[in-house]
């Protein structure tokens, strides 16, 4: 078989509005809590955060899987973490509306900061389980795997936002 | 079909209702949605001036200005969380169709709210004190929060092969109790005291702090025996 007759699945998921709402979500909660405490860097953070720690953690998914003997091939891996990313933004863009609207009406920015954190923390719960739907691993030693990655993953970028909280609420 | 059938069969029949939403083309949901939109305002405009009613005079039209912007107001940022959740889990994306839905759940609350109105005047008529009557609002709008929640929820899990419909219902629930806390006490207040001086009624209070600090300052009240 020749490689021009290969067939190249793709995600349904992936389209440009999956995209651009991955590209802009991350910037609108990032906005909504630099409005809310006066501060510029969250804006950038959250996806500097989020691209930064899949770039820094997604390898690891794929060997320590491959290990293990249940990983998929590379171009499906790359394209469940692409699903996964345009989760993460769609399912950012429909909270971003009432994310804005409880900060921007309360006058405490404690409670601003916690509520877009909250939303950011289901929407990235939407990604895992996406990704894990995605790459659908079918071993007990490779969803422990899984598991893993998921919980390391989380606590690198929960500790990140964490700073950055911390930064703009002194 | 007009308006009342449709309201008619909301009543009798909601499963069957949210069949139609589901089925409905794009026409029939934009008529559906306005339908049902006019539904709440005018239900809710007569639940606030039952409510304004015990202050009496200018407290009856404000309260049934705001109530209807509360209702309306947390379907319009409710509704894309259920599109978006969903949709980022695999769930078809229609959020006409979702937006749909959420304003004939809500629909189903503001008439089982207008159902309890004699209550609130059976109430006033009767002296019951400010806050008995707190607290007979609350058991209302809770019955009706949950009616309309149970409406979107049996429309949405009867798509049983649509992946993350749980979890964008459950993705509802939250973000709507949320959003609707913080649009009434944005708006507040609906119930003034009979006592209270008349340059005291204002249209909206200033902002003071979420739904969420005034609970949490209670609470520490609370403990403190205050």
């Amino acid at each position: 078989m020749s490689v021009a007759t290969l067939p190249i699945p793709r995600s349904p998921l992936v389209s440009p509005v999956h995209l651009a709402a991955l590209a802009l979500s991350p910037l609108a909660i990032g906005a909504v809590v630099a409005a809310r405490t006066a501060a510029p860097s969250p804006i950038f953070a959250v996806p500097a955060i989020v691209l930064g720690v899949i770039a820094a953690t997604g390898p690891a998914l794929y060997i320590a899987s491959a290990a293990v003997g249940d990983a998929p091939p590379l171009a499906t891996m790359a394209r469940a973490f692409v699903a996964a990313l345009s989760a993460f933004g769609i399912a950012l863009a429909g909270l971003v509306l009432p994310t804005a609207f409880v900060a921007l009406t309360t006058t405490e920015p404690t409670t601003a900061v916690a509520t877009c954190t909250a939303a950011i923390a289901v929407a990235a719960l939407c990604a895992l389980r996406r990704l894990a739907r995605e790459l659908s691993p079918s071993t007990l030693a490779s969803a422990a795997v899984y598991a893993c990655w998921s919980v390391a993953t989380l606590g690198i970028a929960g500790r990140l936002w964490w700073d950055v909280a911390s930064e703009v609420l002194s | 079909m007009t308006a009342s059938r449709w309201i008619d069969q909301l009543l009798r029949d909601r499963r069957g209702m949210a069949a139609r939403v589901r089925a409905a083309s794009t026409g029939d949901v934009v008529a559906i949605t306005r339908a049902m939109l006019a539904t709440i305002v005018v239900c809710m405009a007569i639940v606030g001036a039952a409510l304004g009613s015990y202050r009496g005079g200018v407290q009856i039209a404000y309260a049934a200005l705001k109530l209807p912007i509360v209702i309306v107001g947390t379907a319009a940022l409710s509704a894309p969380a259920l599109t978006a959740i969903g949709a980022a889990l695999g769930r078809p994306a229609r959020l006409a169709h979702d937006l749909a839905l959420v304003v004939v759940a809500l629909a189903f609350g503001s008439l089982l709210l207008v159902a309890c109105t004699p209550l609130l005047l059976l109430a006033h008529s009767l002296d019951v004190g400010y806050h008995a009557t707190i607290l007979l609002l609350v058991a209302m709008f809770a019955i009706a929060g949950v009616a309309a929640l149970r409406v979107i929820g049996g429309a949405v899990s009867a798509d049983a092969a649509a992946p993350g419909r749980v979890s964008a219902v459950l993705a509802l629930c939250v973000v709507f109790a949320i959003v609707g806390g913080q649009l009434s006490w944005a708006l507040r207040p609906y119930l003034v005291r009979p006592a209270s001086r008349e340059d005291a009624i204002a249209f909206v209070h200033p902002l003071e702090g979420s739904l969420v600090d005034a609970i949490s300052d209670t609470i520490h009240s609370t403990r403190r025996g205050w």
